[in-house]
């Protein structure tokens, strides 16, 4: 018997058939094909832009928490050995990780560097400022625990009598800590509905799919298919939906990450910020594709599982 | 083989196509469905494959009785039997040798019987040479050949063709129906619906007549029809 040419073996299972078929239909439709993956690409890019963003903003946060500081001005009439023996004692505390002293000379000096006002104090004759204790908190997970624990530091620190005055440092960085939690709940929200969005597209264009293979789903229901084999290359071609999908937009958001860096890093390095943007890992890469993917999957379930007249029988 | 006791169907528009029927196919036998277009030929067979389910009456293929089956179980029945289609039914996105290998691919068969399997259904309809080619680039007659292929290549012990050689002139007509003879001969229970005056009157086999519905031939409701020479098999 003649012994057929034929193409990969694995076209003729039935996983194999069904995504030979649906990857056949993607294809024989590619400008239509590319034109979805851009439009599922776009929306699905935002969040992904979001998500690389959120991470960097969240460093920024914490880090910049991490570094805060108390300092706390002692009275004019505290003499440095004191002050240098009240900070080794505070250091001790457990909710505080490091203290430095400041002396009423050193002081002097730093005021003296930053500033033009060398004549204003030599016109004084003695040294103005107060021997300092400069206070850092222990860490702690979140920036919101490391702000009540300097807060309740300061709140101790303010009934001694020893204590002119205390100042939290870097106080601006709850304050813009607050507008970003703000930002990032606004731009959840946005990012669930660009989400919601990409899979309603993958929805349509799946159910499209399935409108156009209706010749052959009789055909096959006629042959004995079952209905997991009728739905199988639906699912498929949703799931490559997603995962093509998901790939345009790890592109597109990377490369428009990579427009906000240079912005973002100058801005940042205009607050003396440490704070650069990072960009993407492949890691975060593939998260993006995973995530899509897997909406793509639910994409083509939806479509299949939503009970859809039946193509044979008249009742 | 197949039994009817009872069996009536009415389509959701009121029609009623087929109206207290009741018959018996024996295992092996080759059987015309003949009456004129509209009388229910179509109705029937589809009530065997499964494809319609009977408004009242009792259908029995094989062990299998259809008022107790689930409809998950329908695919594994259809696909134990071979159906031939009047127009044919193939799928023109893809070459011969796939259209008659998708019963087999959703049958699950390992490729290798797939290989082997398919080429020798198109051997015996003589178009193994053509396997390559796109169906639509064949004559009427070489397309329903492979529609006979692809019903007989998962080796069915039951052939429903509804009027498959309407569409073709004679000398074709007698080419198909020889194959359903020599598959019948291996075997094979044929159930042939058709109008064709010449091939009823050249070939004698039992025949079920359809008059609106009814089995104009059956006056008494329990009428067995049994194959020319065909021995009692076990189904
Ligand atoms: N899906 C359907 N819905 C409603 N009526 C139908 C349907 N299919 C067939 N009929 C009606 O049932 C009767 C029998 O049709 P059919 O079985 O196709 O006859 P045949 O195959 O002998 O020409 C006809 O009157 C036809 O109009
Ligand atoms: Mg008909």
């Amino acid at each position: 018997m003649k012994e057929p040419v034929l193409g990969s073996r694995w076209n003729y299972t039935q996983r194999g058939y069904a995504l030979t078929q649906s990857i056949r239909q993607l294809r024989q439709r590619s400008a239509a094909t590319l034109l979805t993956l851009f439009v599922l690409g776009t929306t699905l890019a935002l969040p992904a832009v979001f998500w690389f963003g959120s991470a960097s903003l969240s460093n920024l946060v914490n880090g910049s928490v991490g570094e805060e500081s108390l300092t706390v001005y002692l009275s004019l009439d505290v003499p440095d050995l004191e002050g240098a023996a009240l900070a080794k004692e505070w250091q001790e505390h457990p909710a505080i990780r490091k203290t430095t002293y400041v002396s009423r000379d050193e002081a002097l000096a730093l005021f003296q560097e930053q500033t033009d006002l060398q004549d204003a104090i030599a016109a004084l004759g003695s040294n103005p400022l107060p021997g300092a204790i400069v206070v850092y908190p222990s860490s702690s997970d979140s920036a919101s625990a490391m702000a009540e624990n300097a807060e309740a530091l300061a709140a101790r620190f303010n009934q001694m009598q020893t204590v002119e005055r205390v100042q939290i440092d870097l106080d601006w960085v709850r304050k813009l800590q607050s507008a970003l939690n703000l930002f990032q709940i606004i731009v959840s929200l946005l990012a669930i509905f660009l989400t919601l969005t990409g899979l309603l597209v993958i929805g349509n264009t799946v159910r499209l799919e399935l409108l156009r293979r209706q010749r052959e789903m009789q055909v096959s229901t006629l042959l004995g298919a079952s209905r997991s084999f009728l739905n199988r290359p639906i699912v498929y071609t949703g799931t490559l939906y997603g995962l093509l999908g998901g790939a345009v937009a790890a592109v597109l958001a990377t490369v428009s990450y990579s427009f906000i860096k240079t912005p973002a890093d100058q801005l940042a390095a205009q607050y003396a910020s440490p704070f650069r943007l990072a960009l993407p890992s492949a890691g975060q890469f593939l998260t993006i594709v995973a995530v899509c993917t897997l909406l793509g999957l639910i994409g083509g379930l939806m479509t299949v599982l939503r009970p859809s007249p039946s193509i044979l029988t008249n009742r | 083989m197949i039994s009817f006791q009872h069996v009536s169907l009415a389509y959701r528009t009121g029609q009623l196509a087929l109206d207290d029927l009741s018959f018996h196919l024996r295992s092996g036998s080759f059987t015309f469905l003949t009456g004129h277009s509209g009388a229910g030929k179509s109705s029937l067979l589809r009530l065997i494959a499964r494809l319609e389910k009977p408004t009242s009456g009792e259908i029995q293929v094989g062990n299998t009785a259809y008022s107790t089956l689930k409809t998950r179980q329908e695919p594994k029945l259809r696909r134990q039997m071979g159906i031939v289609f009047q127009d044919n039914q193939l799928l023109y996105d893809r070459s011969v040798f796939d259209n008659v290998a998708l019963p087999l691919i959703i049958g699950g068969y390992k490729f290798k019987d797939i290989k082997t399997r398919v080429m020798a259904a198109l051997e015996r309809v003589n178009l193994a040479s053509r396997y390559a080619e796109n169906p639509i680039n064949l004559s009427g007659g070489e397309q329903q050949r492979v529609g006979i292929a692809r019903a007989v290549v998962a080796r069915p012990k039951l052939l429903l063709a509804d009027e498959p050689t309407g569409n073709l002139d004679a000398e074709i007509s007698e080419e198909i129906m020889k194959l359903l003879l020599q598959f019948n001969a291996s075997g094979v229970s044929v159930l042939f619906a058709t109008h064709d005056r010449e091939l009823l009157n050249s070939f004698k086999f039992p025949q079920l007549v359809l008059e609106a519905g009814r089995l104009s031939n059956a006056s008494d409701a329990s009428l067995h029809l049994h194959a020319k020479q065909a021995p009692e098999t076990v189904s």
